[in-house]
């Protein structure tokens, strides 16, 4: 039966030819092009993808398959090897979302002596008091105000940033950046100061902290 | 229902024996029946403070491990009959005492008393731990100081930790002049930090210090700034709303005379 000289499997970008052994490449060929031609049966829509894995024929006889494919409108391409265990992106489950992009979320304030270690970011929906810690690989939103020690970008990215209602800590730390605050300033006159949200990231080798609207 | 409190600080020396007494005295003159607990193992006070330490025949560590029934234990005020003490070891540490057996204690009672104080031990090691596992309210006992709010802050995080979600804050020691100087912290700064109910707001008062070394705590005395202080506390616990007094400023006659050194 000619059904069976011709094996077509689904892949993810087309579908992927296969023959039955023993038969010579003529006869594939011309049941190809009958394939092709015929229209019952003609699973070869146009602009579909077909694969051959590669070494099954010879290279001149690949590329005539080509041809005749391209002919008819297909796109035709050597497959290097089998495609085992297909993971689609939207069929991965979410615990397997990467440690570095999980948020930790802390729902109340962070009093001293407690810390907070992440790989990814965190967002604190409370204060952080004096003697708290938050040590993240990610960065660090706090909805209130700042007055632990608070390190984002703990494994280096540079690029981490923390935000905070009243941001007035201790220390800050960006990737290998640190910064304190001035020995010279009174914890009252602080307050006062900064009672806007603020943001502090890295800017030409240093920590810089600006005013943000949020 | 019985309400047990534990009274706790952090930090050592901002009055939580003290608290703990006058509260205990301010209940019992209401009529309540109280039982206040020194878990404060081998440094005990709070029998001090009460002018009990010549009545106390067992302690906490003969109860927790079985030697004697807890009510052997409990010495009653000479003068405020409904208010017992349950002393403690001044011989044994802190490790006497396990958790369990003094959540066990206290289950067994409830029954008995309107409400069960518990002196806790400065620092957060197994006393504090002991102290607290039994308590349905913690009072958090500060003085307008930085380190004492830094040390309270803490606590009151490790209180929640152990699930202790009813915490309420006693400010002690504040002294009116200096707060309106700025020179000491005022209740707004304080609340910043701590954000919790405050129940209490003691001023500096040197009655507490006579009092204490009278074992007759400063409640019972009228005329005590600092008795009032602690009569509103225990009114607030009563569940009454009682205005925070206000501290009467220093007049013109007393500045001078002060300054005279009269």
């Amino acid at each position: 039966m000619s059904g069976e000289i011709i094996r077509m499997k689904g892949t993810r970008t087309g579908l992927e030819l296969s023959f039955a052994e023993g038969v010579s490449f003529p006869r594939i060929e011309t049941e190809i092009i009958s394939r092709l031609e015929s229209i019952e049966g003609n699973f070869f829509t146009r602009g579909t993808e077909v694969s051959i894995r590669n070494g099954t024929f010879p290279g001149d006889q690949m590329a005539r398959l080509k041809k005749i494919f391209n002919q008819h409108g297909l796109r035709f391409s050597v497959a290097e090897k089998v495609e085992k265990n297909i993971d689609l992106p939207m069929e991965k489950s979410p615990d397997k979302v990467p440690e570095e992009e999980k948020m930790i979320v802390v729902n109340h304030t962070l009093r001293g002596g407690q810390e907070i270690r992440a790989k990814g970011s965190v967002m604190v929906f409370g204060n952080v008091n004096p003697g708290a810690q938050i040590i993240a690989g990610g960065n660090i939103d706090i909805r209130g105000t700042c007055r632990g020690i608070v390190h984002a970008g703990a494994f280096g990215d540079v690029n981490a940033f923390v935000v905070a209602d009243h941001l007035i800590p201790l220390q800050i730390r960006i990737a290998d950046f640190f910064s304190r605050s001035p020995d010279d300033l009174d914890p009252a006159e602080l307050n006062v100061k900064s009672n806007y949200p603020e943001r502090a990231s890295v800017k030409d080798g240093q920590i810089v902290v600006e005013p943000i609207k949020r | 229902m019985c309400e047990v409190m534990v009274v706790t600080s952090g930090k050592g020396g901002v009055g939580k024996t003290t608290t703990t007494a006058n509260i205990g005295v301010g209940l019992a003159m209401r009529g309540k029946r109280v039982a206040v607990i020194d878990t404060d193992t081998g440094l005990r006070n709070l029998d001090l403070l009460l002018g009990l330490e010549n009545r106390i025949m067992y302690d906490l560590v003969d109860v927790t491990s079985g030697r004697v029934a807890y009510k052997k234990a409990l010495v009653r005020h000479k003068k405020f009959e409904t208010l017992y003490l349950l002393p403690t070891s001044q011989v044994r540490d802190k490790s006497a005492v396990k958790p369990e057996q003094l959540v066990e204690l206290v289950t067994e009672m409830r029954n008995e008393f309107d409400y069960i104080l518990i002196d806790c031990p400065a620092g957060l090691e197994q006393g504090f731990q002991t102290a607290i596992a039994a308590a349905d309210v913690a009072l958090v006992v500060t003085t307008p100081e930085i380190s004492s709010v830094r040390d309270a802050d803490k606590i009151i995080g490790e209180l929640g930790r152990a699930d202790k979600e009813t915490i309420k804050l006693i400010v002690n020691r504040i002294r009116p002049m200096m707060v309106e100087k700025g020179d000491m912290l005022n209740m707004d700064d304080i609340n910043e930090i701590l954000s919790l109910e405050c129940i209490g707001q003691i001023p500096d008062d040197e009655a507490v210090v006579t009092a204490t070394n009278r074992g007759e705590p400063v409640i019972t005395i009228d005329s005590s700034m600092a008795g009032r202080a602690y009569r509103n506390i225990v009114a607030r616990i009563c569940g009454e709303a009682v205005p925070f007094m206000t501290f009467p400023r220093e007049g013109f006659l007393a500045r001078l005379r002060r300054l005279f050194g009269m």
